[in-house]
């Protein structure tokens, strides 16, 4: 595979805008095209500012160092350039949008990618969308509920994996989209995005996780430990193994150094 | 002498008593007496004024000044009109697919009728107002500005008594379904000026109709009046939809009052759309005068800049066992005004009566404002009411979401809104406008 990462983060720092404490304290993480990463950490560690910044939340503010998009600066981007770019983030609380079907939204979305004056085909959409329903083994009358609009929370990280099928991303950041499923939910969100993965092996995954289980069915190339805004801990599969024996207890005393 | 024609030309069409007499020279005794009897009403009640809690929010006197006004058409009330068709009414003509009977109003005169020739077989009327009146019997003699909106409810309602120039009469006999909607299409072109005009509805037993009120002006660069009494009877079990679509120029003043009536076992349901014109005041009661009987009104209204919308709407259940229920959703940008105030009356002895009251408010920017006012009064023990008002911003985080899967801010944000109102579009039992009012919208987005 190409060695030149697709993400680098560098001396990454931020923090919420008008409270003066970093969140992030200088965070370096590189990954490669096909890679799928994880970041785990307690409660209260950055791992889900980390996405949040990667994705342009208005919510923070980043206050030193670098995030590089294939060599583009996606610092200097708007959320809706980075996601041209290739960004895709999977949310850990979907937002609700009353009224707007998913088939409307993904319509606009994909309408948002093509030049100025060009007119996305209806039918070829719909083609597409019914495609990619298949693919995750979803029924057609979903897309044309609304937006999140009173699903459950299974339904509510189905629909992003729907989105994250059809927008078909460079890079996919899942925000802690194991919190809150059960059993069975995971297994669906797992298996969607391992089918993505094998559809499209070259597209890159930030996979942010308090716990180890949905590590058992997407299986990390890197797992990272984030505790305190930096990441102390960098290896394989088998890191997320020993803090699951052993927890985060360990690595408390290492980011006061 | 230049100066004298001008002046007489003022005087001949300023509102005044002998306009009222202009207006009636051709009527029957029994409508000029009351355009008279209308017309002492009008003098004799003061110009609503923000003192009174119904007008607190729209200070009409100032925002119309009734004084500067000419009669659209007080030169000649009997002239025939002889223009061509204007273009922008044309224009929204042709985006109506499907409409069993039409009826065209350009300055307060009817200029073309046109109905589904089976329909007319079968008895149904679609015709303008004012020849109905002259010609037909004693049913408009009996409902025309009398049970459902009278001189008596106030300054507008009188001054629209007196000297209504034209309007649209539409009969639905007994047991005759329409399945398309009658669309009417008002034009007004000329500024200053006043237009008063009616529509009077009846719907017999088990009928049904659709009845689509559009209407559309070019900007004006001073203040325009429309004003238009809109009486509505629903008779056993008949169902009735009005659908009122306001898409004005800026300059224009809409001045609406609507009344609905229904008898056992209707549905009469009303949905009011505002988008256009500066101010847009629209006065609806509905009245549950039979057991059985269901209203459903909606409304939907979208200002931007500096425009005025005001909905002072009521309930009255008046027969137990009626049904009532409200949404009134609106999106305000700019610096643009939106007033809602509806009260829910359950009469002492309307036993079993469900009614409900709903607004919502979008604010887009800043300086927008919303102002909603929920009421209820209750004289029965046995009901079920509830009322509830929002106002509410766009929500940062549901931008964010939108943006984040590649829209535009703005894209993001058109969505959002048209999610909002769309949830009154899908509630349209007969459709018949979702197509129209969703152009429009989407129109007024972009625009924005």
């Amino acid at each position: 595979m190409d060695d030149t990462p697709i993400l680098a983060v560098t001396g990454l720092r931020a923090r919420v805008p008008g409270v003066d404490l970093d969140i992030l304290k200088g965070v370096d993480l590189a990954i490669r095209p096909g890679e799928i990463h994880a970041i785990m950490g307690p409660n209260g560690s950055g791992k889900s500012t980390l996405a949040k910044v990667i994705a342009g939340h208005p919510a923070y503010e980043p206050t030193d160092g670098s995030i590089d998009l294939r060599g583009e600066d996606l610092l200097e981007m708007e959320p809706d350039e980075r996601a041209q770019a290739g960004v895709f983030m999977a949310f850990q609380y979907p937002v609700e949008i009353p009224g707007v079907s998913i088939a409307n939204f993904l319509r606009t979305a994909l309408q948002a990618r093509l030049e100025n004056g060009d007119e996305l085909d209806l039918f070829d959409f719909q083609e597409l969308l019914m495609e990619r329903m298949e693919l995750l083994d979803m029924d057609v009358a979903f897309a044309q509920r609304p937006v999140n609009d009173g699903f459950s929370g299974g339904e509510k990280k189905r629909n992003e994996i729907l989105q994250m099928a059809v927008l078909k991303p460079s890079l996919a950041v899942m925000d802690e989209t194991d919190s809150g499923l059960d059993i069975d939910a995971l297994k669906i969100v797992s298996n969607g995005v391992n089918t993505l993965k094998r559809e499209n092996p070259e597209m890159s995954v930030l996979l942010i996780t308090h716990y180890q289980r949905i590590l058992d069915h997407i299986v990390p190339d890197v797992v990272h430990v984030m505790v305190g805004g930096r990441i102390v801990e960098s290896g394989g599969p088998e890191v997320a193994l020993e803090l699951e024996a052993r927890g985060y207890e360990e690595y408390r005393n290492v980011h006061v150094a | 002498m230049s100066q004298v024609a001008v002046a007489s030309e003022r005087q001949r069409r300023t509102i005044d008593r002998s306009a009222v007499l202009k207006a009636g020279a051709a009527d029957p005794a029994w409508l000029r007496t009351r355009r008279e009897d209308a017309w002492d009403t009008y003098t004799a009640t003061p110009m609503p004024s923000t003192r009174s809690e119904e007008w607190r929010y729209t200070d009409v006197a100032r925002m119309l000044p009734l004084e500067e006004l000419t009669l659209a058409r007080g030169d000649d009330p009997e002239a025939p009109y002889g223009g061509a068709l204007p273009e922008g009414l044309r224009r929204a003509m042709e985006q109506d697919r499907d409409s069993a009977g039409r009826i065209v109003d350009v300055d307060g005169s009817i200029i073309a009728v046109e109905l589904d020739e089976t329909l007319a077989a079968r008895g149904v009327v679609l015709s303008s107002l004012r020849e109905a009146a002259r010609n037909g019997g004693g049913e408009i003699e009996a409902l025309l500005a009398t049970e459902a909106v009278p001189a008596s409810d106030g300054k507008f309602p009188a001054l629209n008594a007196a000297l209504w120039s034209d309007g649209v009469f539409l009969r639905i006999p007994r047991g005759v379904r329409l399945e398309r909607p009658i669309r009417l299409s008002r034009w007004v072109s000329r500024p200053g000026t006043a237009t008063f005009t009616r529509v009077l509805i009846v719907a017999e037993e088990l009928s049904q109709v659709s009845f689509v009120d559009e209407i559309l002006s070019p900007d004006f660069e001073v203040a325009t009046l429309v004003n238009t009494a809109v009486e509505i009877f629903a008779r056993g079990a008949a169902r009735v939809q009005y659908v009122s679509l306001q898409r004005m120029g800026r300059g224009a003043c809409y001045l609406a009052n609507q009344r609905t009536l229904a008898e056992r076992d209707s549905t009469l349901d009303t949905l009011n759309v505002a988008l256009g014109g500066s101010l847009g005041r629209v006065d609806l009661n509905a009245r549950l005068v039979g057991p059985g009987a269901n209203s459903d009104m909606l409304g939907l209204y979208f200002g931007d800049t500096d425009q005025h919308f005001d909905f002072n709407t009521s309930q009255d259940h008046v027969a137990p066992h009626a049904h009532s229920d409200l949404l009134y959703k609106g999106a305000l940008d700019g610096s643009a005004k939106g007033i809602f105030r509806g009260i829910i009356r359950v009469h002492e002895g309307a036993q079993g009566t469900d009614a409900y009251q709903t607004n919502r408010n979008l604010i887009l920017s800043e300086q927008a404002v919303a102002t909603s006012l929920p009421n209820l009064e209750i004289g029965a023990d046995d009901v079920r009411c509830s009322h509830g008002a929002t106002v509410g911003q766009l929500d940062p985080e549901a931008l964010f979401y939108l943006m984040s899967r590649g829209l535009k801010r703005g894209q993001a944000e058109r969505l959002v809104v048209m999610g909002f109102l769309g949830e009154v579009m899908s509630r349209l039992p007969m459709g018949g406008v979702v197509e129209k009012v969703t152009d429009a919208i989407e129109s007024k987005l972009g625009y924005v």
